[in-house]
């Protein structure tokens, strides 16, 4: 019997999915499968909405207001409670507990693909030294991807030598006043930010830009309150339903998987969590692709190796996500201007920076923020002055206020990983257990110092740096690595414990690169699902 | 929202002048929905927020004026974060901006040139804003500091108190400020319309039990805490509160009479032997239990058509100092009785008129009194003082003058 079940709909699971239907295989894909509700008036842009919402307090803050970021909170945004379907930290299927990591979830169709910022980049061959598969083997996959994803960018640009693999389809985002003078800065002080190794240009984005389609951008300022047309890449929209397309595809909502039953070294069952009932179920399988998400999947595999070899550390060999560190900026120039009307609201500017190091990748990802389409309350409140100044001050300066976000690499070490310490449940529940290293921070700290240089070049102020706590960055991986040994899976993703289960999603990433992964995500599940022998 | 509807939480929410107030000092224009939905959100702030502390509370307490936000808003910027009008601050700005008018009005701002005007008057109008904030908050942290020694005890973080009759009046104002101190409250009520009607008016977050207890049927509390699986050891205050007042009913009529003395004196009679049950005695042993027993000044004397109200509450004080007499002879148990006897104060048995207003004292303040006299152990609470001094005054003068007094007050105030 070859029954194929992959285990999750986010990015790496619809990916696999789409490869082994166009294997001419069936297959199965399990999923809880939370969706969201509708989004209330298509066409109208974020601040309208403020004035056609019968309640837009409720809407933005919810009916009791729980989503209103208190004055204390050093959290700059919450989701809307329209958006909460998305994480899932609260749920009573969240099966984690945190020993410095505090991660993020999502049970929901799609997976974070539902709420991602976007941006498209390929890892190159520096970003892939250290995996077992170089970036001509890759190369095939980011090419179907990028078939299958539409992307919005520049066809060449200063940042094109840097990132190889990237092939944008679509025209490059709408670019607001603010980005515009940022840009014409860039371009004058060229050469004074490449002493820096610094490289700014327009964004590549999954987004559909291309006005004669119908699901283009329509600028409304609302990527982050979910896109009413699907702009966006979302699995959910666009892979899924190109996978419905087939006979022989079958969504299955409503299953948490658990673990997974084994005998002769292969999978022979898998063990699920009915959501309708809560009851604990069982079914025969053949071959199970995880792509649950790096977090889910590391579980899943811990508690099938606990029983299937209960003699082996139930511990993951890694655990990793990429730290976050945002630098508000001033740009001076645009103080005093009037504030985009419309705009696409995730980034439209990159700014890459080139560091040569031995242990982390040369390139590392900052993206350029100008803020639209948010509410401005936690910023005002933020400010260092009574609120009756911070109110007026803020608005003032709103056109010129600006965010540099920095995304810096993680690699497996020693310590970070997920282990199974709590057996009192129905099921194992998994502690993530997390520790910054020195030599990162070192790297962070100087980067840092530099990108701050690089603001001030491009005739910005800079201030302060905020630092997400680890777990915030949502690029999680590593939880079962390509490599040697039991833990780990082969350069195709097939396990080396068991020769019917293939680790799909960034579970089997054996370092993360700066670089935004989501096209890496799937294009890797595309190579496991085209290279396993079904 | 009326304008007279009485704020659940006074700590957290504002009423609606000073809500306007807030909205003058940021410039921005008061609209009637946004202070519902602020309303409703700060009602809900002693359950999500920690509660302010020692100067922050002092600063907390009085009546918001332009003036006092202005200076609020400075100095709790600079110096205390947590203090609840920055929760106010934030929530009518995030409010305002959630709305298209308030919007609009908010994020008008100069443009070109007049941007570094703007800001050079913005910062000199801070800079004086701050001169007069930072002396300001100098003389509060005197007065503060004078008044250290005298400021009572109401922190009930993580205890549980009974409050009988919260529905309404005294009982409602016990139950709320036990809230709004951080304590957790069992209630009871008479019957579930009440339970209904309470439930509407309480924020979905309160710690609050309700049971219904209709006290004028004998054993109904003891049986609706131990139905709740209440065990007595989990209470730090009980106050025995719901009372009962046939207005214009003789004394001879004696199915009101026996309901009466049920309500007013038999229920704490009840409770007392369940509070004082052995397995509370064992477990309970760190933390005294108060048991706090509502009477009246009108225990003093008696008063006429009123079917025995002043007899049963003579009862409950007397009783209640027998209680005391016999927990302290054992020794067995840390246990204070604390009877609390309002003289005039605004409850619903008496009728508000200007002159009864201008001499008694608030109920929130009386419910203030009753809990840090609860925690404190007092044995007696008689607010206000100078009335009290009055009624004994009055008993001493003989019967004949206080059947005179009474029977002209009465009619007096039965004609208004």
């Amino acid at each position: 019997m070859n029954r194929i079940v992959i285990v999750g709909a986010g990015v790496s699971g619809a990916h696999a999915a789409l490869t082994i239907l166009e294997r001419g295989h069936d297959v199965e894909v399990w999923d809880v499968g939370r969706e969201e509700t509708n989004f209330p008036d298509e066409g109208v842009s974020f601040h309208d909405l403020k004035s056609r919402l019968p309640d837009p307090a409720a809407y933005f803050l919810g009916p009791d207001l729980g989503g209103l970021v208190p004055p204390t909170s050093s959290e700059l945004l919450r989701y809307p409670p329209s958006r909460q379907f998305l994480a899932s930290t609260e749920d009573p299927l969240w099966s984690f507990t945190s020993d410095g990591f505090s991660a993020q979830g999502s049970f929901a169709k799609g997976g974070f693909a539902n709420g991602w910022g976007a941006n498209a980049l390929a890892f190159d061959e520096n970003d892939l030294s250290g995996w077992p598969v170089s970036f001509s083997e890759m190369e095939a996959a980011y090419k179907t991807v990028y078939e299958r994803i539409p992307v919005a960018g520049p066809r060449d640009d200063d940042l094109t030598p840097l990132l190889p693999g990237v092939h944008p389809s679509q025209p490059p985002v709408r670019l607001t006043p603010a980005d515009e003078r940022l840009l014409q800065t860039y371009q004058r002080r060229k050469r004074t930010l490449a002493k820096l190794g610094v490289k700014v240009g327009a964004a590549r984005l999954a987004v559909v830009t291309d006005p004669s389609r119908r699901d283009a951008c329509d600028y409304l300022d609302r990527c982050l309150w979910g896109c009413p047309r699907a702009s966006i890449y979302n699995p959910r929209m666009s892979t899924l339903k190109e996978c419905e397309a087939y006979s022989g595809f079958r969504y299955v909502r409503g299953r948490l998987v658990l673990s997974l039953l084994s005998g002769d070294g292969k999978i022979t069952r898998i063990r699920y969590l009915d959501t309708a009932t809560d009851q604990i179920r069982e079914e025969p399988c053949g071959a199970v692709f995880l792509a649950a998400g790096a977090l889910q999947t590391g579980a899943i595999f811990l508690r099938t190796l606990k029983a299937a070899q209960p003699d082996i550390s139930a511990q993951t060999e890694g655990l990793m996500d990429t730290s976050v560190v945002r630098i508000p900026f001033v740009q001076l120039r645009g103080v005093g201007q009037p504030p985009a009307a419309r705009s696409f609201q995730f980034n439209r500017l990159i700014l890459g920076m080139i560091t040569e190091t031995a242990l982390w990748p040369r390139y590392l990802h900052g993206e350029l923020l100008h803020l639209t389409g948010l509410l401005y309350y936690p910023l005002i409140e933020r400010l260092p002055f009574d609120s009756r100044l911070s109110k007026k001050l803020f608005f003032a300066i709103r056109s010129a206020l600006g965010a540099a976000t920095f995304f810096f690499p993680d690699r497996i070490t020693s310590g970070n990983h997920q282990a199974i310490t709590d057996h009192s449940g129905r099921w194992e529940k998994i502690q993530l257990r997390y520790r910054e290293t020195e030599d990162k921070e070192n790297y962070i700290l100087q980067s840092v110092s530099r990108a701050r240089s690089a603001l001030r070049r491009l005739a910005c102020v800079p201030r302060g740096a905020v630092r997400s706590p680890p777990g915030a960055g949502i690029h999680y991986a590593g939880t079962v690595p390509m490599g040697e040994g039991p833990k780990r899976c082969g350069p195709t993703g097939r396990s080396n414990l068991f020769s019917n289960l293939y680790i799909a999603d960034g579970a089997a990433f054996p370092s993360l690169p700066s670089k935004s992964i989501t096209m890496s995500l799937a294009a890797h599940a595309t190579r496991v699902a085209r290279s396993a022998p079904l | 929202m009326s304008e007279e509807a009485q704020l659940l939480f006074p700590l957290w929410q504002i009423d609606q002048q000073e809500y306007r107030a807030v909205c003058a000092h940021l410039g921005i224009t008061p609209k009637a929905q946004v202070y519902d939905r602020l309303s409703a959100y700060l009602a809900n702030a002693p359950f999500r927020f920690p509660r302010p502390e020692g100067f922050s509370l002092f600063l907390a307490s009085p009546r918001l004026t332009r003036f006092r936000i202005a200076r609020l808003d400075m100095v709790t910027k600079l110096f205390l974060p947590h203090h609840p009008i920055r929760h106010v601050l934030n929530g009518v700005i995030a409010l305002h901006e959630c709305d298209a008018e308030g919007y609009r009005e908010m994020s008008a701002a100069p443009a070109g040139w007049a941007v570094p005007l703007s800001l050079l008057g913005w910062m000199s109008g801070f800079v004086w804003r701050l001169a007069i904030s930072v002396p300001w908050l100098g003389l509060r942290l005197v007065g503060y500091g004078a008044g250290a020694p005298f400021r009572r005890k109401g922190e009930l973080t993580a205890k549980r108190i009974l409050v009988t009759g919260v529905n309404r009046g005294l009982g409602m104002d016990l139950m709320l400020h036990c809230l709004e101190q951080g304590g957790e409250v069992v209630g009871t009520v008479r019957n579930v319309q009440a339970l209904e009607e309470l439930k509407a008016r309480l924020p979905a977050q309160a710690p609050v039990m309700l049971l219904i207890a209709d006290l004028s049927r004998p054993g109904a509390l003891v049986e609706a805490l131990d139905k709740a699986q209440i065990p007595a050891a989990s209470l730090a205050i009980a106050i025995l509160n719901a009372g009962v007042k046939y207005d214009g009913e003789s004394v001879l009529s004696l199915d009101n009479l026996r309901d009466t003395f049920q309500v007013n004196f038999f229920s704490a009679a009840e409770l007392a032997p369940w509070l004082c049950a052995p397995a509370t005695q064992e477990t309970g042993a760190a933390d005294p239990v108060a048991l706090v027993l509502v009477s009246s000044m009108g225990r003093w004397h008696g008063m006429h058509y009123v079917c025995g109200y002043n007899a049963s509450k003579a009862a409950l004080s007397i009783w209640g100092e027998s209680l005391e007499m016999e927990l302290r002879q054992s020794g067995k148990r840390r246990f204070t009785v604390t009877i609390v006897e309002p003289g005039i104060f605004e409850s619903g048995m008496i009728r508000r008129t200007a002159l009864t207003r201008l001499l008694s004292v608030s109920r929130q303040d009386v419910a203030r009194r009753i809990v840090s006299a609860a925690l404190a152990g007092e044995r007696a609470l008689r607010p206000p003082v100078w009335f009290a001094l009055l009624t004994w005054a009055v008993c001493l003068a003989g019967r004949d003058f206080r059947y005179r007094l009474f029977t002209r007050a009465k009619t007096t105030v039965d004609r208004r």
